[in-house]
């Protein structure tokens, strides 16, 4: 047990530790060229206290910082009342999301896999302005509880982000991969980067209307975002969410399966337990397009009269982190594949879109499972791409136009944005754009 | 502690070598409906170190002070590797060596106010809008933020200087039927906490509308004239201009560096565009950046025509152009990143009434409600609006996002209005990792955009 949460035992009713300590070094280059090197080495913790029957919380940086627990003890005689306990001592799933080998890679490794990224990408496309970053991380979390919890995870990830800008535009194309272990040159996808690079080299904006689009896995997150919205705890407490009273309605089309899964070896943000030391589980959300379940942490799991999923994360739509109180967050979101691939949606396609992103998606009103942005992506006609989408806005309710999903790629690969999610490509039958 | 960190810097073996070191305290109190989800105060520390070496650069951050040393010893290796995969040393431009204090003093400073009555008062905002019978919940929180900071460089530099910030903030969400609307709230931006008291006329107005939006219908896709109010002009100057006047954006952007060379002529006369740090209380206010360079005010586009650029020491000397003083940092968690202090669209000509008399089929956006940039393409949306038909301002609208391509966009700006208003909260997403910072201001008059893409289901 910590020597603070044995002191915190002695002075407050109940108590929770939260330490993460991250080691982090991160190429990057600009233009072709390495811009820096930088280096993370910090710790941070949060200590959540129940005293005399009120929550309170502090944050800091090291354990043995004086005055801590009292900082805790005295936000407590302003708290609320707890309406939850602490987490119990647990057993956790094994999760092995841990390689030495990443942990020992030098700024000199990393710069090394920089070089030969660079070097194919612009044998592919000499002259682009390529951007790139690549880095390892190694994150050990510990919380522990005076209700005994004692809950420890190390986990590494190594990952590399490269693109560039379109030609005489400020908007690109950017592809990515992560892993728990080193990184070897992802030779496929700088294959498909630069034939999407090649797509973009003419632009097009398609007819005000409605149309069809694909969802590349990077755009997984346009309806991934809005569906947390709606399977969020808290919204479900507050009236707020479109879902409530609708466990077993089919509120997706039947294509669609989203699974939250953080028990994966292979994914670096696996976890077994979740920022209150609750067990992380595999749990179905969408089954054939029905829900099947809501996402609780401690607190809005006691106000529905009901235990957490383990889905209690520190995090907030635009960063989080020790200083964020814990909310219900999806752990890792996937989207099951179906038996389409990618070129068949395409040639399928009289005139369409693909989409692998979005600008201005948060300031839509998404929390009723909508969206409004700037589409990046295709435009398609007669079955082939014929460029890049300029000044196209493409408008949807999830639950009205997620109904009717025409397909589901078999391909299905890790998406880079506000949801680390795993999906494949996915086709809908008609959404809103606003073009010419 | 500064003596230390300057021995540890002027110490370094590399070529220029930076420290900062700072002690913050928070203090946060959240409503999150009738619950208050939290009440804390507290203190964290943090460094941040930065050094140049053979034309290489390298960053560390860390928690612990004690690591002040290694790291920087660090960063000075770091540099040289990555000189070695360099082709084009980084060079810093020539900044006058500070040694002063630029302290932050209030009659009301946060600091001085006991809890209790921060509770007090976020209590109270949230119990006016609970209290309304269309409201389902609300989001109500009171935030400071007061960091002290040292900064120190191996040219001799010592700074010590204060970032301080309160702002009480929030969200008002209606409900009717399947309907949900949210809209903002925000108080304050600077280091005043009287200016977060007594704004309960404020709030009421805010709680109005979002009463009433429940009841709007959505907007209709489409391209359109707009006119935007003050807050909506201000985030578009920011989004859609501002980011790309950041000259970190275009340092490596040679197609972007081309079109936006000074003297191009980006927008009609009627548009004068600055960025000002020295402006008293605003939220990007401050007299010293997290580079130790002197804030000062930039004209951006002067009569239609590109003036200025905001830079760092680094982009300074890439383009041989002045220092501007517009490297930040929201923590010491971050490196600091070219950004805009507070932005501001100039007063302009035009009323309100010849605005809205020129539209015959369009809309009024009212509101900020967030936005993304990407190179020249923007989006942004607004938290209502109302149809214009036929000269008149008509009913209400929600669900509004709008988005288009800058320099089309700046050539749109056919009106300017004679009334500025400044966004009491700042707030500004930048960099890898996102760096949100509050402290990034925003100002305008109305202005008329003759087109633009609006989304939208309907």
């Amino acid at each position: 047990m910590n020597p603070l949460i044995e002191s915190a035992a002695a002075c407050v009713d109940h108590a929770e530790l939260y330490c993460v300590r991250q080691h982090e070094i991160v190429v990057r280059y600009e233009n072709a060229r390495l811009e820096s090197i930088n280096e993370t080495d910090t710790s941070s913790l949060a200590l959540r206290v129940i005293d005399g029957g009120r929550l309170g919380a502090t944050y800091g940086v090291t354990p043995d910082r004086a005055g801590l627990i009292d900082e805790a003890k005295q936000a407590a005689v302003h708290g609320d009342p707890a309406t939850f306990s602490f987490a119990p001592d647990a057993a956790y799933p094994a999760v092995a999301n841990f390689s030495e080998e990443t942990a020992a890679q030098s700024s000199e490794d990393i710069a090394t896999l920089c070089e030969s990224v660079k070097e194919r990408i612009l044998s592919l496309r000499p002259g682009l302005p390529l951007k790139m970053e690549a880095g390892t991380a190694v994150r050990t979390l510990d919380i522990g509880t005076t209700q005994g919890a004692d809950a420890t995870h190390r986990s590494s990830e190594a990952y590399l982000w490269f693109g560039a800008p379109f030609a005489g535009a400020g908007i690109g194309l950017y592809s990515a991969v992560a892993g728990v272990s080193p990184l070897t040159r992802p030779d496929e996808v700088i294959r498909e980067f630069a034939r999407w690079y090649e797509w973009s080299e003419t632009t097009s904006t398609p007819k005000t209307g409605r149309l069809p689009v694909i969802f590349a896995p990077d755009a997984s997150s346009l309806y991934l975002l809005p569906l947390w919205a709606g399977l969020d705890g808290d919204a479900v407490e507050k009236n707020t969410s479109p879902l409530i009273d609708r466990i077993g309605d089919a509120i997706l089309s039947s294509k669609l399966t989203i699974v939250d899964d953080p028990l994966r070896d292979d994914a670096p943000d696996a976890r077994p337990f979740d920022d209150e030391a609750i067990a992380c589980q595999r749990r179905v959300l969408v089954d054939q397009g029905a829900l099947t379940g809501f996402l609780f942490d401690l607190r809005t799991a006691a106000a529905q009269g009901t235990v957490s999923t383990g889905n209690g994360l520190k995090r907030a739509l635009f960063g989080g982190g020790t200083e964020t109180a814990p909310a219900p967050w999806p752990m890792s979101l996937v989207v099951k594949p179906g038996d389409s691939t990618f070129d068949a949606m395409i040639a399928d396609l009289d005139e369409g879109l693909i989409l692998f992103g979005g600008l201005g998606f948060h300031s839509g009103n998404y929390p009723q499972g909508q969206f409004s942005i700037q589409g990046v992506g295709f435009h398609v006609k007669g079955g082939r791409v014929v460029g890049r989408l300029e000044n196209t806005m493409v408008s949807a309710d999830i639950y009205t136009d997620f109904a009717n999903v025409h397909a589901v790629s078999r391909e299905q690969r890790r998406s880079f944005g506000l949801l680390n999610s795993v999906a494949p490509y996915v086709m809908v039958d008609s959404l809103q754009v606003a073009g010419t | 502690m500064k003596e230390k960190l300057s021995r540890i810097v002027t110490g370094s073996p590399a070529d220029y070598t930076d420290l900062r070191y700072e002690e913050n305290r928070k203090t946060r109190v959240s409503y999150r409906g009738r619950a208050l989800s939290e009440v804390a105060s507290y203190a964290t520390f943090g460094g941040h170190v930065r050094a140049y070496a053979d034309g290489g650069k390298a960053i560390a951050t860390f928690s612990q002070p004690d690591r002040a040393e290694a790291m920087a010893a660090s960063v000075a290796a770091s540099a040289r590797t990555a000189a070695r995969h360099r082709d084009k040393p980084l060079r810093l431009a020539k900044s006058p060596v500070v040694d002063e204090a630029f302290p932050i003093s209030s009659d009301s400073h946060p600091a001085s106010v006991s809890i209790e009555e921060k509770l007090r008062l976020a209590a109270h905002y949230n119990d006016m809008i609970l209290a309304e019978s269309s409201v389902v919940t609300s989001e109500t929180d009171y935030d400071e933020f007061v960091s002290r900071r040292v900064f120190v460089n191996s040219e001799g530099s010592v700074i010590e200087y204060d970032v301080v910030i309160v702002n009480v903030a929030g969200r008002i969400v209606t409900k009717r039927g399947g309907i949900v609307q949210r809209v903002r709230f925000a108080f304050g931006g600077n280091e005043h906490f009287d200016h977060v008291v007594g704004r309960e006329d404020d709030l009421r107005r805010s709680i109005e509308i979002a009463c009433r939006l429940v009841d709007a219908q959505p907007a209709k896709a489409g391209r359109y004239p707009v006119i935007l109010d003050p807050s909506e002009a201000g985030l578009f100057i920011h989004e859609a201009f501002g980011h790309l006047s950041e000259s970190d954006s275009l340092q490596n952007n040679p197609a972007f560096r081309a079109r936006l060379k000074l003297g191009e002529v980006l927008a009609d006369p009627i548009l004068n565009v600055s960025d000002n740090p020295t402006l008293a209380e605003f939220p990007g206010s401050y007299r010293i950046d997290d580079e130790g360079v002197r804030a000062v005010r930039t004209p951006l586009i002067t009569d239609g025509k590109l003036t200025g650029r905001l830079h760092s020491r680094e982009t300074a000397a890439e383009f041989s152009e002045p220092l501007s003083g517009n490297m930040r940092a929201v923590d010491a968690q971050y490196t600091p990143v070219v950004r805009m202090s507070n932005i501001l669209i100039e007063r302009g000509e035009s009323t309100f009434e010849e605005m809205v008399s020129s539209i015959e089929d369009g809309y009024y956006l009212v509101g900020a409600k967030g936005g993304q940039t990407s190179g020249d393409q923007f989006t942004f949306g607004a938290q209502w609006g109302f149809r214009i038909e036929g000269g008149k301002v008509g009913p209400m609208v929600r669900d509004i996002n709008m988005s288009g391509e800058l320099f089309s966009t700046l050539k749109g700006i056919s009106m300017v209005g004679d009334d500025v208003t400044f966004a009491e909260r700042g707030g500004c997403g930048k960099g890898s990792p996102m760096q949100l910072n509050r402290m990034s201001g925003k100002g305008a008059p109305h202005i008329k955009i003759d087109e633009v893409t609006i989304g939208g289901v309907a």
